[in-house]
């Protein structure tokens, strides 16, 4: 995670990655033979998550990531 | 997929609080248990309660993991953490959790070096980077958060990291369901089901709350038109003598849940026989621990451990809120010498808390203004 913290989580008022919550986030690229991939909040803040439990992503998909691992996936748009 | 902002739109709340107002009967009243406590603070950031009548009462389940970890495992894990040499890591909401002898974060201020992560893959980028400390992440949360450990754990092993291991607090949510169900003190007329646990676990463990309790659940998303929503699908369930598990949150859950994140938790992961949880007690099969084939990456078989169980501080009553039995207003200390920034409970700890939940969106003043 870079020094930016997505609004998203600032929002929250603690860290959202540690309860129940998860965050939507876009693809950015994708290193498929490590199963992450760069994920950006579109407000400056990017992370790089985990993308196993979803592959295949491409760059532009939306997940909705949990404690740096995406659970869920689907196409732009 | 969408998943936020078609959720919070002001007007399509307004008109599924018409719906709800129209859909129950005057004269009954109507308690449904929001399991997670993700859906207890959006329920309070949001005023989702306050668009609601009267008569149907949002009660808040165990659904905080923060809240339920028990405070001998707190010790344990501050005992790690000032072994020599350990980075010790865990997520930010569990640094200020009490312990009988301080928290992480006095442990930190003491001189142990505890660090906040984000991601178990935070954890095992420091322990590649220190390759000559112990780096030891402090798993906690339920089914959603397990499967980012186990992934963590696998990456960790293939790479062959010596220096990296898990003190493995997650829990499972359906055996504490069951437990609260079989509670005398406890009377519910449905429950808003955890959504993204059920992302992982899918909708069929659920099955068992409307096939032996008889009780409507409604799987929810997370915003404040998702939660209304449920709601009212409880609701209408209840109007018409149904009982069945429905998914509201069907934009992100599958039915069967995510077959890879349970594969992987299945090789990672075991049962522990029982396990403690605050409030509620032991609960059979509750926990999970690292599999046989994971031991090596296990930091409880990896330092020594006190294990010692701690009972709760008397004044606190996290257990009777954790089973909703009493609202956090009505608990003896909450707000007086309970508050998030010296909490007694851990339900005032974590922002997911019922208690952190009511004193951070001013539910104590409004309560107490009804009384």
């Amino acid at each position: 995670m870079n020094e930016a913290l997505p609004a998203c989580i600032a929002d929250f008022d603690g860290c959202i990655t540690c309860g129940d919550h998860a965050v939507e986030l876009s693809v950015v690229s994708v290193d498929e033979a490590r199963g992450l991939a760069v994920c950006t909040d579109g407000h400056g803040g990017t992370a790089e998550v985990d993308v196993l439990l979803v592959a295949p992503v491409a760059p532009g998909d939306r997940v909705l990531v949990h404690a740096g691992t995406a659970i869920s996936a689907g196409a732009a748009g | 997929m969408r998943f936020v902002d078609e959720f919070r739109d002001a007007d399509l709340g307004e008109s599924l609080a018409r719906e709800i107002l129209g859909t129950v009967e005057p004269g009954r009243h109507y308690k449904v248990m929001e399991v997670c406590g993700g859906h207890t603070h959006s329920i309070y950031k949001y005023g989702v309660d306050d668009l609601l009548p009267a008569n149907v009462e949002l009660v808040h389940g165990p659904g905080c993991p923060v809240c339920v970890i028990p405070m001998g495992r707190v010790d344990d894990g501050i005992a790690i953490a000032h072994e020599p040499g350990v980075i010790f890591t865990c997520f930010g909401d569990m640094l200020r959790v009490p312990g009988s002898k301080g928290t992480l974060l006095e442990a930190k201020a003491q001189g142990a070096d505890v660090r906040m992560v984000y991601s178990p893959l935070d954890a095992l980028r420091l322990a590649r980077e220190n390759a000559d400390r112990e780096v030891v992440f402090f798993a906690i949360g339920f089914e959603t958060t397990a499967p980012s450990t186990a992934l963590t754990l696998m990456r960790a092993k293939s790479e062959g990291m010596r220096n990296f291991s898990c003190m493995c607090n997650h829990v499972t949510i359906v055996p504490p369901l069951r437990a609260l169900l079989d509670s005398p003190d406890l009377r519910l007329d449905g429950f808003i089901g955890p959504g993204h646990v059920a992302t992982i676990v899918g909708a069929r463990p659920f099955q068992f709350i409307p096939s032996d309790y008889g009780k409507p659940i409604v799987i929810s998303g997370f915003e404040p038109v998702d939660l209304l929503q449920s709601v009212q699908m409880i609701l209408m369930q209840l109007r018409d003598g149904r009982c069945r598990v429905e998914n509201q949150y069907s934009r992100v859950v599958p039915h069967e849940g995510n077959l890879k994140a349970l594969q992987v938790m299945s090789e990672v992961f075991a049962l522990r026989p029982h396990f403690e949880w605050r409030g509620l007690g032991f609960i059979s099969q509750s926990a999970l621990r690292l599999s046989d084939a994971y031991a090596d990456l296990d930091a409880e078989v990896r330092f020594s451990v006190p294990g010692v169980r701690v009972a709760d501080p008397k004044a606190c009553q996290c257990g009777e809120v954790l089973k909703g039995v009493i609202k956090p207003w009505e608990c003896k200390v909450f707000g007086s010498a309970c508050t998030p920034e010296h909490a007694i409970g851990t339900c005032m700890v974590s922002p997911e808390g019922a208690c952190a939940a009511y004193y951070n969106y001013g539910r104590f003043a409004r309560e107490r203004l009804v009384l």
